[in-house]
């Protein structure tokens, strides 16, 4: 009786381990997908939503916003998976997320949907401005701040690389080419703006320029950029600017900065968190 | 995804065969319409597992058949089955005996033979058809069945057939319903158990729940693995035309499933109910109720984009989506999962004690108070965050519109003619615990029929006192819904019916023979929540034989025994219970048998009737049988003295279920021992793991937990107090 029993185990292990090795040998399909995101943060969020729905893995890379993913495809298909993302919030190749699960998304994921449906996502206002791109505006002839912004913009770049000395260098320039702006060619609104808000602009420009601590250096960014921010406004800038927000900074308050490329690229967290951000508005 | 493998070669042969011949044959002199339907057995693989269902020419649906109003219909029914079936034709008005009920209206068509339907087609719009008998509905037995206007409308149109599919055999679902499993709550994590109702803030809620007898109730009971359009989880549609309209024809062709219907791509314009047009309405969502057809109206999408009709289970554990248009897929709002607590809740609120609704004096009709809304997130959720929040920009849920009755117009008065009318008030009642659904606490075999005379009105106010809704269906006729349109009322032959709501409907009497009003929630009928009208000098119907032989056919349906058995095995010995049980009557046999003499072996076996409308109480008769080889005797708190020494004695007695589902037991023997007990079972204290105890005036005690692996097995262990503490596995089933 008990070697009866014994050989019954050994066959009910012969037959698990058997099928044990059959799983493993079912070939899982291996495929990318695009999956869009704005920030790396989201990462985890990705990931988790393509594993809910049943893949055996699944990576997302930042850079090139594909997702890898392995299934088994006698369990399933792609579809199910890329449904499952979209109702996490991402469009994908080939679903949409929900709006609710769009907005739902952290600001920073919020990435910027396609073309489809453009008028339903963006409030009414900012469709307009950015409908009625106002027909070639007076265009002046040359901008007497060009080299201030030029200024700017190099420093944010070194900010971008996290390089603080190169930064400290632009913002030397920067006070350089804020002391060189002629008043004169101002006309009074231009001149009223810029007169409120130089002062500040030269302090936190000075600051970057002394302090060696690339912390500090954001810090006096954010509120540099604000500033200049009120000054394009009124200044517009020759080419158009874009108004990003990045809603992590300075534990969650949020900052702005200015870039020439719509593309996001993040001054105050740089590599870090790269793709961290929205534009918020564009200036033309 | 849906590879239907017929059963072995002979009838893959055969299907082939069939295909070829069935030809839909129009021979246009007399307006004849041919239909042929091959019905065979077959395997379907929905989820992975084949399993066994019934297909109709190959398919699952059945094929759409199409006419045009004036046509006469000739469908032929080719039973290639071993067991009998049926067609009925829901929503038509024919005679009755092609109504195809079987044994009531219509002759059942045998394994292996050929049914002949012939009717002429008197209207126009959505309709469909299924078998009628058993659950054959279930696994597959359903198609379209459209009716085009003589003058056809120049609109794109699709039909959309709403179904849904469980991987298990349709009788183990209904057996289980009937044994009040829990396993469906936990597929579809619902079990509303303690556990969750602490950790939630609902302890009080739950414990409230209880003692009001309630077990955690669910918008639905059956657990589903898949819901289907046209028998696929998602369908495709690229309508020729961006920026058009499309008309979809719904149709709820499901065993039990209530869906929502939402559409990401706007509005839904209504335009007809059970094939009769009403003046259009333009809704955010509509439920569609088992059984109920729909018409609506909806935006192809202009963009390069597919926009998803989406039509979710009311539980919300599942959809099936039709895509409209060309292009990405836009995903559209899921609805989310029921908050249950807030359900119970407010059931709480409605349920007396004694197991009677009462609608706190709210007169709920139509559909317009859906009190289920307390469990929709979308709602809830939404006027949470206008109150608090500021940025309120997102106000769409808060004026969600939905479908309800009263806003069904019909466009053309539908009054009836100034004839007599006959008042009825129904209740619809029911027992969630033994899943007795019944109207006036009677099933449709303890009722008798209803006789109506020809030529006047049938006026039946319906209130329904049971916690589930019901869509009460009659055939051959169709109802004016008094909905307040007045001379206006929409005519249906479906009627969602919400719990604590009274409605009227009413009818002309203008058929003959035997008509069925029932719930068509197919487990609700088949345990015989319905009645029968029947017209008075009716013609003899010749496709049924003896009338008497065959309505005791209907009536088996309802009578039958539902079997279920709890064996536990265990470290001390094997615990368990069979039982046997149909509407009123159980049968039941229990052992407690030790691993030895010292401990002991009994058995009672009872038989018994419940006497009460609710069902809480029980009087039986039965016969107990102890053996232990020890020599004391034992007494009982009355001062009794029994010996458990090979004793056999018969006995009497009556089971009260308490507050708190605590079953009271009294009972006594033949030589005068009395004996009392307590006891609870299936306390759940989290989603798998159930407590149970006992306690009786012998001074026996036992008390232990159950945690459930499958459906059928679970691991358990209990003290008694006189085996001992044991351990071992449960098998439930």
């Amino acid at each position: 009786m008990k070697t009866k029993l014994k050989y019954l185990l050994a066959g009910l292990i012969t037959v698990f381990g058997l099928s044990a090795f059959a799983g493993f040998q079912k070939n899982p399909t291996l495929q990318s997908f695009k999956v869009l995101e704005n920030c790396g943060m989201c990462e985890k969020t990705i990931e988790k939503a393509a594993l809910k729905t049943g893949a055996s893995k699944a990576e997302w890379n930042k850079e090139t916003k594909m997702l890898s993913v392995q299934y088994n495809p006698k369990k399933m298909t792609a579809d199910d998976i890329l449904k499952g993302v979209a109702y996490a919030g991402y469009d994908n190749e080939k679903y949409l997320a929900p709006t609710e699960s769009y907005n739902n998304l952290h600001e920073c994921c919020k990435y910027d949907r396609v073309k489809v449906k453009q008028t339903t996502y963006l409030p009414s206002a900012q469709t307009n401005s950015l409908a009625n791109s106002k027909p070639a505006q007076e265009v002046q002839n040359k901008n007497e701040l060009e080299s201030v912004y030029n200024s700017y913009f190099n420093m944010k770049d070194a900010l971008i690389r996290a390089d603080s000395k190169t930064a400290a260098i632009k913002a030397k320039e920067l006070v350089d080419a804020l002391n060189a702006v002629k008043m004169n060619v101002l006309n009074t609104t231009e001149h009223n703006a810029f007169m409120k808000f130089l002062p500040d602009l030269k302090t936190d420009a000075s600051k970057i320029y002394e302090t060696k601590a690339i912390d500090k250096q954001r810090e006096y960014f954010s509120d540099l950029s604000n500033k200049m921010y009120e000054i394009m406004k009124v200044i517009k800038p020759s080419s158009p600017v874009y108004i990003d927000y990045c809603p992590m900074y300075n534990d969650g308050k949020g900052a702005y900065w200015i870039s020439k490329e719509s593309a996001i690229k993040n001054p105050y967290y740089g590599s870090q968190m790269m793709s961290c951000g929205k534009v918020k508005e564009i200036i033309k | 995804m849906s590879d239907i493998i017929t059963y072995n070669r002979r009838f893959l042969i055969l299907v082939l065969i069939l295909r070829l011949v069935f030809v839909q044959t129009s021979v246009n002199a007399q307006n004849l319409v041919r239909y042929d339907l091959h019905i065979t057995d077959t395997i379907v693989n929905y989820t992975g597992k084949s399993k066994k269902a019934i297909a109709i020419n190959g398919k699952i649906p059945g094929p759409k058949l199409e006419f045009t109003e004036g046509d006469t219909a000739l469908i032929y029914v080719h039973n290639h089955m071993h067991h009998e079936t049926s067609i009925h034709w829901h929503g038509l008005i024919l005679p009755n005996e092609q109504d195809g009920v079987p044994y009531l209206t219509t002759a059942p068509t045998k394994p292996h033979s050929t049914h002949l339907y012939k009717f002429p087609i008197k209207q126009n719009g959505t309709y469909w058809y299924h078998s009628h008998t058993m659950l054959q509905e279930q696994v597959g037995m359903y198609g379209a069945f459209i009716i085009r206007k003589k003058e056809s409308a120049q609109i794109s149109e699709h039909t959309v057939l709403l179904s849904d599919w469980s991987d298990e055999n349709p009788n183990q679902i209904e057996r289980s319903l009937h044994n009040a499993t829990d396993w469906y709550g936990i597929k579809k994590k619902a079990t509303q158990n303690y556990g969750a109702a602490i950790k939630e803030g609902y302890f009080k809620t739950k414990l409230e729940n209880e003692w009001k007898r309630m077990h955690a109730m669910d918008v639905s009971d059956v657990y589903y693995e898949r819901f289907f359009v046209n028998g696929l989880t998602d369908e495709e549609l690229k309508p020729e035309k961006p920026g058009d309209k499309i008309r979809l024809r719904v149709i709820n062709g499901s065993s039990s499933t209530y869906f929502w219907l939402t559409y990401g791509g706007g509005k839904i314009t209504v335009i007809a109910s059970d094939g009769e047009d009403v003046v259009p309405v333009e809704v955010d969502r509509l439920i569609v109720g088992v059984s109920e057809t729909y018409d609506v109206l909806v935006d192809v999408p202009k963009d390069s984009i597919s926009q998803e009709f989406l039509a979710t289970s009311e539980d919300r554990i599942g959809h099936a989506s039709v895509w409209i248009g060309n292009g990405m897929k836009q995903l559209a709002n899921p609805l989310k999962t029921l908050k249950y607590f807030e359900g119970m809740k407010m059931m709480n609120d409605m349920m007396r004690v004694n197991g009677n609704m009462r609608d706190m004096g709210m007169n709920m009709s139509l559909q317009q108070m859906d009190m289920n809304a307390v469990m929709y997130p979308e709602i809830v959720d939404q006027n949470k965050n206008t109150e608090h929040s500021e940025h309120g920009h997102d106000s769409t849920h808060s004026d969600l519109v939905t479908l309800n009755y009263a806003m069904l117009k019909a466009p053309k008065k539908t009054t009836l003619p100034d004839v007599p009318v006959n008042n009825y008030h129904f209740t619809l009642t029911g027992n969630m615990n033994r899943y007795v659904w019944t109207m006036d606490d009677k099933t449709i075999s303890e009722t008798d029929k209803i006789i109506i005379k020809q030529g006047e009105i049938t006026r039946i106010v319906l209130t329904n006192n049971s916690m589930m809704r019901h869509p009460m269906h009659l055939h051959g006729h169709y109802f004016r819904v008094l909905n307040g349109q007045g001379e206006y009322s929409p005519l249906k032959n479906v009627l969602d019916i919400m719990p604590m709501e009274t409605d009227t409907i009413e009818f002309f009497n203008s058929a003959y023979g035997d008509w069925y009003f029932h719930c068509h929630i197919l487990y609700h009928m088949m345990s015989g929540m319905g009645k029968i009208f029947t017209y008075q000098n009716s013609p003899a119907n010749t496709q049924i034989g003896d009338p008497k032989k065959a309505l005791k056919k209907v009536y088996q349906d309802d009578k039958r025994f539902y079997s279920s058995a709890e064996i536990a095995l265990e470290s001390t010995g094997s615990d368990g219970e069979i039982a046997f049980a149909n509407t009123r009557w159980l049968v039941q046999t229990e052992w407690r048998l030790g691993l030895n003499d010292a401990k002991g072996y009994e058995s009672e076996s009872h038989i018994g009737r419940y006497l009460d409308k609710k069902q809480f109480l029980l009087a039986y008769s039965g016969w107990d049988y102890r053996y232990r080889n020890s020599i004391e005797s034992e007494k009982n708190i009355f001062g009794q003295t029994n010996t458990k020494d090979k004793r056999g004695v018969v006995c009497l007695g009556i089971q009260y279920t308490l507050p708190w589902f605590i079953v009271a037991d009294a009972r006594v023997d033949h030589t005068g021992n009395v004996r009392l007990s307590l006891s609870r079972d299936d306390i759940p204290l989290s989603s798998r793991l159930r407590a149970w105890g006992m306690l009786n005036s012998d001074l026996e005690y036992s008390a232990g937990l159950k945690y459930i692996l499958t459906k059928y097995i679970s691991i358990s262990s209990h003290y008694d107090s006189d085996m001992g503490l044991g351990a071992g596995l449960t098998i439930t089933y």
